[in-house]
């Protein structure tokens, strides 16, 4: 996906390594206590290799970077904040690794994880 | 509510507390208290993001956070401790901005939980609650980053309970905790490389410490509303005024414009700057800091040397305070008071007065000298004598303006070869109006009389402050009273000004006449002289009421009434 060229050859990022920076930022979020397989395949195959990108999906056309993150959120917490502050943190920790402008980070809330309740 | 500063709350708001259970309503009291805290150092918890950040607003929505809390329970009447903070949890997750506005949530979302619906909170509940907030703040992250709110609350948490092995007093604990929080809050870029490179504490546990110390500054009486350091805009800092503010030994006044390597810890750099003056003003706008101070002499260079070493210099001015006071001082001498110019033959008249203002507006009636006195400092015989002795006439009139100046201005009269009388005016308005009628060129004797004469057709007002407890002519006054008299007499006494001086000018039967002059002493600002006087122009729609700066000590207000 990233390109750029240096009068050494290219120099290419692979969807899967934005993934894996942006499931690392994901966790590190206040208020996310998970990222969820997106379908059952995925899900059944996640219990065999431990997917450091298990819920991420980055699209690349050539122009727009677009991330969809799948969370799960600690429940108590106001997932409409916190759901914010992860779109925040991933677009940061994106850029900041990859230099280039990610379009569009779209955040999931495919859950909510009870450790209490009130 | 309000939050003031003075000595004589500290023991009301530390009674409030030790004297009652801690209930929902000091809860909400508490709140208030720490939201109000949090909200005047917001900017300090601003600027201690790392740069750059995502969430660079962690102040902001700290605040709004414990705003949305707040407004919760502003207008409840709740008894219920415990129900009173599942409202305060409950505003908290509502309102919650930001990540640290979302951990905060949690933090009461715990503690509320830890104090289920008791009543009253006790010291084993609070420590029992404490550890429950930070429990419940710790699940809400995968992996919980060490050396944020997190650390602070988790050490804070863990300070409670230790104090809990000596004392079972809440109030106690908590001023226990609030010392851990801090440390912890200084420790954190130990554990968190990204602080320690950008120079800061982490920004989410410094607010924390200041919700927690909100609470225990409230209780103890202290103030609220003063930022421990305050950064301004540009554009805002108004570096004019200081000039006014100048102590002495601070000789030069050092502003530096400079741009910093990394972002400045404030706190250091205020407590830095302390060390060397005072009158310390930050300002910030795109990047670049400006800051001002006065120093002493010998200590002119430092903060240069000191704001070197933070980051690129990009101006310096530096000028000599002393210099400019004087400078002030001057200009002020020489606009002092212009006398009238007496020529031989004419009449001259020589004025006592007990301040600035009256008098200019004695000179500007026409008085060949003034000599200054008043109630408690009598000129002497010699000081009234070296104010004619010199002036280029023999005929002379002294208007003493004040009861025990008579006797004085009377001695000197009689050690004089010149021609001179005693106009006994026993007050500032009689000797003006005896000043109305003084013409220069007039025959000396029918001036004087005109002038006796004069003084009886005004009343004079004054008011002050007593310094005993009396009954004098029937009114009964306490130390520390408004009092007002009228033509010398005692005739009423207050507790306001504004009432001292209406309830004067109505045994005056003020009405009867056509003119009010308010003379403001020295103790009061125009801005309050003339709300008094807007007051008795409502009053008393006929009237003119003038006002004037008298700059008179102890007299609050002298009135003129004719």
């Amino acid at each position: 996906m990233s390109e750029e060229y240096t009068p050494n050859g290219s120099i290419f990022v692979s969807p899967r390594a934005v993934a894996t920076i942006a499931y690392q930022a994901a966790l590190k979020s206040y208020g996310v206590v998970g990222l969820s397989p997106k379908n059952l395949i995925h899900g059944l195959t996640n219990v065999l290799v431990k997917d450091p990108t298990q819920g991420v999906d980055v699209h690349y056309d050539g122009q727009n970077i677009v991330i969809d993150m799948y969370i799960v959120i600690e429940y108590g917490t106001r997932i409409k904040t916190v759901a914010g502050s992860v779109a925040n943190t991933v677009r940061f920790q994106v850029e900041k690794s990859l230099g280039t402008p990610v379009s569009q980070v779209n955040v999931h809330v495919s859950g909510l994880r009870v450790s209490d309740l009130d | 509510m309000e939050f003031d500063s003075e000595n004589s709350h500290h023991n009301k708001h530390q009674l409030q507390f030790l004297n009652k259970p801690i209930d929902g309503q000091a809860l909400k009291i508490l709140v208030e208290a720490s939201l109000t805290w949090l909200r005047t150092n917001q900017q300090l918890v601003n600027s201690l993001n790392v740069f750059p950040v995502p969430d660079g607003d962690t102040g902001i929505n700290m605040v709004l956070t414990m705003q949305a809390a707040y407004d919760e329970i502003a207008t409840s009447a709740e008894l219920n401790f415990g129900k009173m903070a599942h409202a305060v949890a409950h505003g908290a997750l509502m309102g919650a901005r930001g990540n640290s506005g979302v951990i905060l949530s949690q933090l009461w979302r715990g503690f509320a939980r830890g104090v289920d619906n008791f009543e009253i909170l006790d010291g084993p509940k609070m420590v029992h609650a404490f550890a429950e907030a930070r429990d419940t703040a710790y699940k809400g992250v995968v992996r919980p980053v060490e050396g944020t709110i997190l650390t602070v609350a988790k050490d804070t948490a863990a300070a409670a309970a230790e104090a809990l092995k000596d004392t079972q007093d809440p109030l106690q604990i908590l001023g226990k905790s609030i010392v851990a929080a801090d440390i912890s809050v200084e420790h954190t870029p130990e554990l968190l490389a990204e602080l320690k490179r950008a120079g800061v504490v982490d920004a989410g546990g410094k607010g924390l410490f200041f919700l927690l110390e909100g609470m225990l500054r409230y209780i103890n009486g202290e103030p609220l509303d003063t930022a421990v350091t305050t950064v301004q805009p540009l554009s805002a800092m108004n570096l004019e005024d200081t000039l006014e503010t100048i102590e002495p030994g601070q000789d030069y006044e050092v502003v530096i414009d400079f741009r910093p390597f990394v972002p400045l810890n404030l706190e250091k750099f205020y407590g830095n700057l302390e060390k060397m003056g005072t009158s310390i003003q930050v300002g910030e706008g795109d990047g670049i800091y400006r800051m001002h101070i006065h120093v002493p002499i010998e200590k002119r260079y430092e903060p240069i040397d000191y704001t070197m070493s933070l980051g690129t210099i990009t101006k310096i001015a530096m000028e000599n305070l002393i210099d400019q006071m004087q400078a002030i001082e001057e200009k002020a001498r020489s606009q002092k008071i212009k006398l009238a110019p007496v020529e031989t033959g004419q009449i001259a008249v020589v004025a006592v007065s007990p301040g600035m203002g009256i008098a200019r507006v004695f000179a500007s009636l026409g008085v060949a000298g003034i000599v200054e006195g008043g109630q408690t400092m009598n000129p002497s015989t010699q000081d009234i004598l070296e104010a004619f002795e010199n002036l280029p006439t023999d005929q002379i009139v002294i208007l003493p303006n004040n009861k025990n100046i008579i006797l004085a201005a009377k001695a000197a009269a009689e050690l004089t070869v010149k021609k001179v009388t005693v106009v006994p005016s026993r007050t500032v308005p009689e000797g003006l109006s005896a000043m109305l009628r003084l013409a220069p060129e007039g025959d000396f004797d029918s001036v004087v009389s005109e002038m006796n004469r004069a003084i009886d057709e005004v009343q004079t007002g004054e008011i002050t402050t007593a310094v005993r407890d009396a009954e004098i002519d029937g009114v009964k006054v306490k130390e520390g009273e408004i009092i007002a008299m009228l033509n010398r007499k005692l005739v009423y006494a207050s507790h306001s000004l504004e009432k001292a001086c209406l309830g004067l000018l109505e045994k005056a039967n003020a009405s009867d006449y056509e003119l009010i002059t308010l003379f403001y002493g020295a103790d009061v600002t125009k801005h309050d002289a003339y709300h008094i006087a807007q007051s008795i122009g409502e009053v008393y729609q006929n009237l003119e009421v003038e006002v004037q700066d008298g700059g008179q000590p102890h007299y609050h207000f002298i009135l003129s009434i004719e």
